[in-house]
């Protein structure tokens, strides 16, 4: 091992002691910057993911619609976009927002089809559980699944029954008529751990939307399921082109574009603040070793008394930085790890859960560990100490033995 | 007489200074000139004593002599090779294994201990090994502090930390050894006891002894005694 090299090490690693106090506090320092800036990039690539991944549970992958219009040849263009290689499922479907009244107080969900007479969804309800205290096959034209936070909010429970109003009795209304609501029982609870879609949303039979919206045999869109790796655009891209389809097509990333876009900016804003923890941390570990310079200039004096050469001399300073931003960095990963496993409980004493549905939409807090991530951290993190070392390096360096061996 | 003052006449120069001169600018822009013209020559395995008034510029001709600054004007030579106008780079590659340093101030590393502080000259050198190691041990051993090879600087008194310097001064066994004011710190059995084992090691590795004291009675133990005065050196013995 180089004596500077050597010597590097033990002024962080003294004998006779495992860490010297200024080693200890540099690389604490290092590792909170690492935990601030990894912690939230990992956070925040987990809400990016779990929002995505609800996103494309309830939308679908593909979604083509008639420019605000029904689409009235749905039965024929679903035959053939049933043949196309790589759709999993067709499903029609109708939506749209109605009036609904539980105990007489009025609330206003949005309302999607589920075609119970097929019995197929393009969306996971069942493969990923989504329906409690019931069951897809319970629901008939009388009865309507409703979002989990939309019926604890409003006291409703399965087996009540509540009254739909559509926009289309306004029709009714206008030429004199009674609009009468349609009566449907509660028969299962939509949970998808997403508060937007459990807090809005309510399913009804496909014959049961049509007729609230006086559809007759069109729907407002048709949801495409792909395989799960597919590439919703470059399908999409495929039916506007190659199938020439006369619709508007739209995938999940593209009809929550927006969002999407707004998590990935705010998670390079969260990690430029938190940038500034480490260059903070940067700069006390700059001080720390200047003063080091200056507290050690005599020694200084005499190793370079004992032959070594200037260039040794600053290494010395600038591998303490290296050593503490690679220590300080890895134990800043450790420290991310222990932190978010323990995440819940965190949450639940910072902030609590009920904040984090209501504003996050999430009843935990997702994460997903990128390595790029880690390492984007680690190399800034190291590349900052190791620089905040060069200060001191160069004033060590430029150090005359006859003055630092006379310093007092 | 010692030995090698007999054989002096014979002996290759190791150490030699002829017209060093010295100015330093003083703050009000002027130049003084500290040394003008001082010249020695030490022979190899021999003990010089260089004394003088404080100021005389005993410490800056001694900086002069180990390449640590440059002379106004004058030439420095080790084992014959001029060195005042090499690179500090060169300077230090050569100082290291051709001269060992005591100071006033014993200068250990405090994160070290005082094994480690010994070994430290060989590792600057290049020459770090079990040998290295072993050699490390006995001449901490010779110094008497064998029971202290792994205690750090703190630890030790005065006269451990100075013997210690000594050792660390002899590792590499260079072919000179400067000392200034080695004793300066110490009481005076202490002070005595550290020069004798200095001079003592000297003699064993047959290194030349370039000491520079107020003492009169240890500059009495070396071969020959110098005096720096008026910027000038004077051999009084």
């Amino acid at each position: 091992m180089p004596w500077w090299l050597y010597i590097a090490l033990k002024q962080l690693f003294p004998s006779g002691k495992i860490i010297s106090f200024f080693a200890a506090v540099s690389i604490l320092g290092v590792a909170l910057g690492v935990l601030g800036l990894f912690g939230t990039q990992s956070v925040m690539n987990g809400f990016h993911e779990r929002i995505g991944e609800k996103l494309r549970d309830t939308t679908g992958d593909v979604l083509i619609r008639n420019f605000g219009q029904p689409i009235y040849d749905c039965e024929k263009l679903c035959s053939r976009l049933e043949k196309l290689p790589g759709v999993k499922a067709v499903e029609r479907v109708a939506s749209g927002p109605v009036m609904m009244v539980c105990n007489n107080v009025p609330v206003f969900p949005m309302l999607r089809s589920y075609d119970t007479v097929k019995n197929e969804s393009a969306l996971p309800f069942e493969q990923k559980n989504y329906i409690k205290m019931g069951k897809l096959d319970d629901l008939d034209d009388d009865g309507i699944i409703l979002g989990s936070r939309l019926a604890a909010q409003n006291g409703i429970s399965v087996g009540d029954t509540v009254e739909i109003f559509s926009p289309t009795m306004l029709d009714k209304l206008k030429k004199d008529e009674v609009p009468m609501p349609a009566s449907l029982k509660v028969v299962g609870l939509l949970n998808t751990d997403y508060s937007e879609v459990d807090g809005n949303v309510a399913l009804v039979s496909l014959r049961r939307m049509r007729d609230l919206y006086g559809l007759g045999e069109a729907v407002h869109a048709i949801v495409l399921r792909l395989g799960a790796n597919a590439d919703c655009e470059d399908f999409a891209q495929k039916l506007r082109y190659k199938e020439a389809i006369p619709y508007r097509i739209t995938t999940w990333l593209t009809a929550n574009e927006g969002f999407l876009r707004v998590i990935k900016m705010e998670k390079v804003m969260m990690s430029l603040i938190i940038f500034l923890i480490i260059i903070v941390a940067s700069f006390s570990i700059c001080i720390s070793l200047y003063t080091s310079v200056l507290r050690k200039t005599r020694e200084i004096g005499l190793v370079g008394a004992m032959g070594a050469r200037a260039w040794q001399i600053a290494l010395t300073y600038c591998f303490q930085g290296f050593v503490i931003g690679l220590l300080g960095s890895a134990a800043g990963l450790a420290l991310t790890w222990l932190v978010l496993t323990f995440r819940e409980s965190l949450v639940k004493v910072i902030v609590g859960q009920e904040a984090l549905i209501e504003f996050y939409h999430f009843a935990s807090l997702p994460v997903k560990y990128d390595p790029s991530d880690a390492l984007r951290a680690c190399v800034f993190a190291v590349f900052l100490c190791t620089l905040a070392g060069v200060f001191p390096a160069v004033r060590a360096a430029r150090l005359k033995i006859s003055e630092a061996m006379r310093n007092e | 007489m010692s030995e090698n003052a007999e054989n002096s006449g014979a002996a290759a120069p190791v150490l030699e200074a002829a017209g060093i001169r010295k100015s330093f600018a003083s703050p009000d822009g002027s130049s003084i000139e500290i040394l003008k013209g001082a010249s020695l020559r030490v022979n190899e395995g021999e003990s010089v004593a260089l004394r003088g008034e404080s100021g005389a510029g005993k410490t800056t001709f001694m900086n002069i002599l180990s390449g640590f600054e440059n002379p106004t004007s004058g030439e420095v030579r080790w084992a014959g090779k001029r060195i005042d106008g090499l690179s500090n780079s060169a300077q230090a590659r050569l100082r290291a294994g051709f001269m060992g340093f005591v100071f006033q101030q014993y200068c250990l590393l405090p994160e070290l201990t005082a094994l480690e502080n010994v070994e430290l000259s060989s590792r600057i050198l290049g020459r770090f090994d079990r040998r290295a190691k072993s050699k490390a041990k006995e001449l901490l051993e010779r110094v008497g502090l064998k029971d202290r090879i792994n205690y750090m600087p703190y630890k030790l008194s005065g006269g451990e930390k100075q013997r210690v310097a000594i050792a660390r001064a002899v590792m590499n066994s260079p072919k000179v050894l400067l000392a200034d004011e080695p004793t300066g710190n110490l009481d005076e059995d202490t002070a005595k006891n550290v020069m004798e084992m200095m001079l003592g090691l000297c003699r064993e590795n047959k290194a030349a002894l370039m000491l520079i004291t107020h003492n009169i009675d240890f500059a009495k133990m070396t071969d020959k005694e110098v005096f720096l005065s008026q910027g000038e050196i004077t051999e009084i013995r």
